[in-house]
């Protein structure tokens, strides 16, 4: 389907005006990570690798990085089983049991993080549980886990049921029909969705700022050094962060898409109501 | 590819969806190696009663046998029966290759048996050069023969196939029928063919089973319902059909004398046990045409409503208004040129290729 538009220089302006609103002041701080001076004005005195060096011979943040991929590797490969079994169990139940698991499910999306950050603050003070790396990942795992579903729900209904149905016809037991048909056409979104699980909990700040005690996270050690000082360092450390996330956001956008595209004959072969 | 083939028994299948009844007391033999094409409207529950046979539906009541061994319960993929749905469901992951090796390797035959397998299952469906192709580079009966062979690599016993023409267009629909003829005298195995296309079921079949409203209306060869139907139903679905009310008034063995309108005519009578009102089924191509004169005074005169030409026939709707009906009448081209619409006409027919059934159903 190809649409020709016209557009008006308008629009095209509004357009950019946006897009270096958006990308400036990120460009400006990748810029300034490789600034060689401490003053975060220009002129730009010419590049520099000093902050980075300074950034990884800290301790502070060389624990608190770890202690982030720790527990996005953990959280996003829960989301990736749980999800992945919710979204299929999803897709194949009835659908009024559907509407209302999947409102419950989604529930957390509408909530502001604030929110979930004082109520489990709350809650786990009322269990007298200690904040710790292990409450931070509950909390991720709680804001992480409705937007894989919703990623890998919408996959998972886009498949035709009539496949899996003419491999059970051929002789696949439910497990092999599950991961020699269904699991095949899926795993680039499933892939991509927990991409994006391991980025939204890896740069996860509000509900982090709440049920992480004294533990630290990257974000949380951004947000407490700037405290201290406006330090260039600053600036090296959103550079990784940033780049860490775009990555991993840019594999999940391309698989999702690649998926997209090479599914395109279940729409032309959707033409026919079948009679029970 | 020869195949090892058994009977399949149905022994009164009921099935019913929450208090909507789709089938009711289904008791059917399919024979080993034959083409059986399950025939109805749609809704009459030939497609419940072939995911019965397939596994994907327990049926409420009754019972399925395969070479006398009870098979209800056991799920779609422990039964060597295969279908070919009424959609193609290639695999769009797997090449065509794969996608006919599906069941080979599900089944963990050795490597070279897949090859020399899926090679002749390819010859067979005339695909030969397509082993490399994804799905959507096909067209839709280049996937259906996939998924013919997809299905006949296994060498089930019995072949389901659920209209798997009917996404297809006129021509293309009339190659696959040679075809399909052609791979069930090879392969030997039962089909069981699902449609509502009653021209198709006529073609294809050795038998042919009628279905109407969850109920197995007729049984028989595509010639012996035709030429017999078991009821008006199936008078006016098998082929087309003039289906008459008339009033029995004389049976005599093999014969019986109806009457309709105000004329009297001798006719065979074999499923009439009784005098009273009964059925009178006439095929269009047994009627014929003659003009009427001056002087022919019989109730069986009409008039010419419509005429459209079909190649080697003609076919009509004469009204005729001492009987209340309106004809359909099909008249062969080479008896010379059409009368006119709106011309006078003489109505009859050869009693002999007539049949008379009971007026107890509709």
């Amino acid at each position: 389907m190809q649409e020709t538009t016209q557009r008006s220089p308008l629009t095209a302006a509004i357009t950019i005006v946006t897009l270096l609103f958006l990308v400036v002041p990120l460009a400006i701080v990748v810029l300034f990570s490789f600034n060689d001076t401490a003053s975060l004005s220009f002129p730009f005195s010419g590049p520099s690798l000093r902050w980075y060096r300074d950034v990884f011979s800290s301790f502070e943040f060389r624990e608190a990085t770890t202690n982030s991929f720790y527990i996005a590797l953990t959280v996003s490969a829960l989301a990736l089983l749980l999800g992945t079994l919710a979204a299929y169990g999803l897709s194949r139940s009835a659908s009024r049991r559907r509407g209302l698991l999947g409102l419950l499910f989604f529930l957390p999306i509408t909530l502001p993080g604030l929110f979930i950050g004082s109520a489990l603050l709350l809650f786990f003070s009322r269990l007298e549980v200690g904040l710790s790396l292990f409450t931070v990942g509950i909390g991720h795992f709680l804001f992480v886990f409705p937007y894989f579903l919703l990623i890998a729900g919408a996959a998972f209904s886009r498949l035709d049921p009539a496949l899996e149905e003419a491999a059970a016809d051929l002789g696949a037991s439910p497990w092999l029909v599950f991961r020699r048909v269904t699991l095949p056409q899926i795993w680039p979104i499933l892939v991509g969705a927990t991409s994006l699980a391991f980025a939204l909990s890896f740069d996860e700040f509000v509900i982090t700022f709440f049920v992480a005690g004294s533990d630290s996270t990257l974000p949380l050690f951004i947000w407490s050094s700037m405290r201290r000082t406006i330090d260039p360092s600053i600036n090296a450390i959103s550079t990784l962060l940033m780049a860490v996330t775009l990555v991993l956001f840019a594999l999940g956008f391309l698989l999702t898409l690649r998926n997209q595209r090479r599914s395109g004959y279940a729409d032309e072969a959707a033409f026919i109501g079948e009679e029970r | 590819m020869p195949t090892e083939s058994g009977g399949l028994q149905l022994e009164a299948v009921s099935h019913r969806y929450g208090r909507e009844l789709a089938l009711e007391g289904v008791s059917l033999d399919i024979h080993a190696g034959e083409l059986l094409t399950l025939l109805g409207p749609s809704g009459c529950g030939k497609t419940t009663l072939l995911r019965i046979i397939a596994g994907f539906i327990r049926p409420t009541e009754g019972r399925v046998l395969l070479e006398g061994q009870d098979i209800t319960g056991v799920p779609p993929h422990r039964r060597p029966v295969n279908t070919v749905f009424q959609r193609p469901t290639l695999f769009p992951h797997l090449d065509i290759f794969e996608n006919i090796a599906f069941g080979l390797r599900i089944a963990r035959l050795p490597k070279d048996e897949i090859k020399t397998r899926v090679t002749e299952a390819l010859v067979l469906v005339r695909l030969e050069n397509f082993a490399g192709r994804r799905s959507h580079e096909l067209s839709g009966g280049q996937m259906q023969r996939v998924s013919l062979a997809r299905a006949l690599v296994n060498r089930p016993r019995v072949l389901l196939l659920d209209e798997p023409m009917s996404a297809l267009d006129m021509k293309i629909r009339l190659e696959m029928e040679v075809e399909l003829r052609r791979v069930h005298r090879e392969t030997g195995a039962a089909f069981v063919y699902v449609t509502h296309d009653q021209r198709e079921g006529l073609a294809l079949s050795d038998r042919i089973v009628v279905l109407n409203e969850g109920r197995v209306e007729a049984i028989g060869t595509p010639a012996d319902v035709y030429a017999a139907p078991a009821s008006p139903f199936v008078a006016r679905f098998v082929g087309d059909a003039n289906v008459i009310p008339v009033e029995v008034i004389a049976l005599n063995g093999e014969s019986a004398t109806v009457k309709l309108g105000g004329v009297t005519m001798a006719t065979p009578a074999r499923q009439v046990p009784d005098r009273g009102p009964g059925w009178l089924v006439v095929r269009p191509e047994a009627v014929r045409l003659s003009a009427a004169t001056a002087t022919s005074e019989t109730p069986l005169a009409g008039t010419v409503r419509d005429l459209a030409f079909r190649g080697s026939s003609f076919s009509y709707r004469i009204e005729v208004p001492a009987l209340d009906e309106v004809f359909k009448v099909e008249q062969p081209a080479e008896l010379g040129p059409p009368h006119e619409l709106g011309s006078e006409v003489v109505v009859n027919w050869d009693a002999a290729s007539c049949s008379l059934l009971p007026r107890s159903q509709a």
